[in-house]
């Protein structure tokens, strides 16, 4: 999958799941303000991430990714080619 | 439908820090690091037990335990004590029948996904095969 594409469905995803508009899920946006995610709401983004890319986010590392672009580069980086 | 019991009755207490009269899980069948098969005989004398069936109380607080169960089998492992866990959220919980007492449920958790201390799960429960309850946990483990 190309990364644009992948990005692309990434914030499908997430837009649904979340119900948010697309115009704010922007690259440098900070994920859990856009998304309005507290510790309960960030397990539920975590799973559906892993359920929908097959990917494992590890514990540690999800304090890391803080913007979107991040997290696109980390399941780019992450998912079976 | 026999299995194979891995803990029954105050076995339970080296998983689950819960005591009588609120244990709410009374057989473990299979454990594994990703899922719980776990049951409970539901007793005339069950806490949450209310014009001879379980509440729904009742049915929720078997799930947690179970999910409680699930995350104590590593401290047993280790030695240590059942950890205090709390539920953080409840989703898409659906109760089809309340169980009546001297119903034996049967309780499949499945962790879904773990971040920062707190456990995402699935659980359905059955009562010879026939749906009871299903929902999504999140459960917090105070370790």
């Amino acid at each position: 999958m190309e990364k644009q594409e992948l990005i692309e469905r990434i914030n499908e995803v997430l837009i649904e799941e979340f119900e948010v508009e697309a115009d704010v899920i922007t690259p440098d946006a900070d994920i859990k303000e856009t998304l309005e995610l507290d510790s309960l709401s960030l397990v539920d983004m975590v799973a559906l991430i892993e359920g929908e890319f097959k990917v494992k986010i590890k514990g540690s590392e999800i304090a890391q990714l803080k913007t979107f672009g991040l997290l696109y580069d980390y399941i780019y980086d992450n998912i079976e080619k | 439908m026999t299995d194979t019991v891995l803990f029954e009755g105050t076995q339970l207490y080296q998983l689950i820090p819960q005591r009588e009269p609120i244990v709410m899980v009374s057989h473990v069948y299979q454990i594994t690091d990703t899922d719980i098969k776990s049951g409970l005989l539901v007793k005339e004398d069950n806490i949450f037990c209310a014009n001879g069936k379980l509440t729904e109380p009742g049915l929720i607080e078997h799930i947690a335990q179970s999910a409680a169960a699930f995350a104590g089998y590593p401290f047993f492992v280790a030695g240590k004590q059942a950890p205090l866990g709390y539920i953080g959220e409840i989703k898409k919980l659906r109760i089809h029948q309340l169980p009546a007492a001297g119903s034996m449920l049967r309780t499949h958790i499945q962790l879904v996904s773990e971040v920062m201390g707190i456990s995402l799960i699935t659980a359905e429960t059955t009562v010879n095969d026939t749906p009871v309850v299903s929902c999504q946990m999140k459960i917090f483990i105070n370790e």
